[in-house]
């Protein structure tokens, strides 16, 4: 029991170092951890773009007005090899929005985390982080 | 971890068979079977396609593991469970506006197939070397100034923000969060390296030709590759003074080997040397596997909205006083 927890332990260290640290540096200039935001809203366009794709979504304000926000999310690459593609995120799709807003102030937070309306994460699928797994043509409706 | 244990795996490594007659360096994982790579049309091995080099092994050994050179079945298991534990979306620490949720990366789920404990494999205790004095004062000046100007302009944030040369592309070539992908490419007389992180092309010459005078620096240096038996050995100088891999200076001279041992695995070396930098050489092997997809544009400058964020905020900031 003790070696098990040992090993378990010494993995857990082994890891630690291979998380790298200039991902938060940059995160921390762009956003405001003082400005958490939470957002609910239909997506308005999906801007698959490096280095960040940024989902834009309409988001109605508590007094009934509409405002358009910017999230950021990471590189679409990634979910390209996991089989999606931009139109994975079909336009009105509901999604909420854990994040922080910008430090310019603007309507712009970061996709901390990124959901549909009942708590599943966007873009699932396998958890098979295979990267260069084959682009896949999506199906023809 | 108990004394039979350590001599028991210390007794593993040594009896590797030597991949590029080093003993100390041989994975016995790939050196079991004895395999012959195809030959491109000029009698050369056949390294091109697309490959990988993500992986979850840290790149430098951990302290607790400073004697333990490769991983146990055990404790590669406990590894890549801690790994796919830690691929869950979490709230980040306070303070800390956080990043992306886990959809967006791709680290790699495995432990190289050698099973090292650490990417770095000299020094004998996995560690990066220490800094020469003088490059210790440069780097320490360079985090002063960061501190006092985060975001003055452009120049002060780092080349990947820009959009101009992120640091996994080096060279030396570096597992990152994800797009871990490089496509090689043999001709008569070069080989060429695309880096999908952030599209550089690497143009080896294998012409025999020497290195370009001392006063044309290059971004990515000046690499001249040749072939040492079923190994190509790239040599690379001419660096600027606009990068500084993990402290190096404009002095690096980076020796990188790469050497297919078995149709999917190309095996990946690198020595540091750099004597205004570093107090001794250093060397790390990164295991590189085959994939059966492309690499893809990575058009970075595409949208780079963030780093207009990152000047805004800082402008902002400094309009309130807050900063």
């Amino acid at each position: 029991m003790r070696k098990r927890l040992m090993i378990v332990m010494a993995g857990a260290s082994l890891l630690l170092a291979a998380v790298p640290v200039w991902a938060h540096h940059a995160f921390a200039a762009e956003f405001d951890a003082k400005k958490p935001v939470k957002l609910e809203g239909k997506v308005t366009k999906m801007e698959w773009i490096n280095p960040h794709a940024w989902i834009h979504i309409d988001v109605k304000n508590a007094d009934g007005t509409m405002t358009n926000w910017m999230i950021e999310g990471g590189t679409p690459n990634t979910l390209l090899r996991r089989g999606f593609t931009k139109d994975s995120l079909a336009i009105g799709t509901e999604v909420v929005v854990d994040g922080y807003q910008a430090k310019d102030g603007s309507f712009r937070a970061n996709g901390r985390d990124i959901t549909f309306t009942d708590g599943r994460k966007l873009f699932l699928g396998s958890n098979n982080a295979n990267e260069g797994a084959p682009y896949q043509e999506p199906e023809k409706k | 971890m108990g004394s039979r244990l350590f001599a028991s795996l210390v007794a593993a490594t040594l009896a590797a068979a030597p991949i590029f007659c080093q003993p100390t360096r041989a994975p016995k994982a790939l050196a079991a079977k004895a395999w012959t790579s195809p030959r491109t049309a000029d009698g050369h091995p056949d390294l091109e396609g697309v490959w990988t080099n993500a992986t979850i092994t840290p790149f430098e050994r951990p302290r607790e593991y400073s004697q333990h050179l490769v991983l146990t079945d055990a404790e590669v298991k406990a590894v890549e469970q801690e790994a796919a534990e830690s691929r869950v979306d979490r709230p980040p620490p306070p303070g800390d506006p956080g990043g992306y949720n886990q959809f967006w990366f791709d680290r790699g789920t495995t432990v190289v197939a050698t099973r090292r404990s650490s990417l770095v494999i000299d020094p004998a205790d996995g560690r990066v070397p220490p800094l020469m004095p003088e490059a210790q004062k440069r780097q320490e000046a360079a985090r002063t100034y960061a501190r006092m100007h985060p975001a003055d302009g452009p120049e002060d944030r780092s080349l990947a923000e820009r959009c101009l040369l992120w640091g996994t592309a080096g060279p030396p070539m570096m597992p990152g969060p994800y797009n871990n992908n490089y496509q090689i490419v043999q001709g008569r007389g070069y080989v060429a390296i695309l880096v999908e992180m952030i599209h550089d092309v690497r143009r080896i010459p294998t012409d025999g030709n020497p290195h370009l005078a001392k006063n044309i620096r290059q971004w990515m240096g000046d690499p001249r590759g040749h072939w040492e038996g079923d190994t190509l050995v790239v040599d690379t100088t001419n660096f600027t003074d606009k990068t500084h891999y993990r402290g190096a200076d404009e002095n690096l001279h980076l020796i990188e080997r790469f050497r297919r041992v078995d149709p999917d695995t190309l095996l990946y070396e690198f020595t540091v040397d750099d004597p205004t930098a570093f107090t001794r050489p250093w060397t790390a092997e990164i295991p590189m596997t085959r994939s059966t997809g492309s690499v893809f544009e990575y058009a970075c400058h595409e949208g780079n909205y963030a780093l207009d964020d990152i000047l805004r905020g800082a402008r902002r900031e400094e309009r309130q006083g807050s900063r």
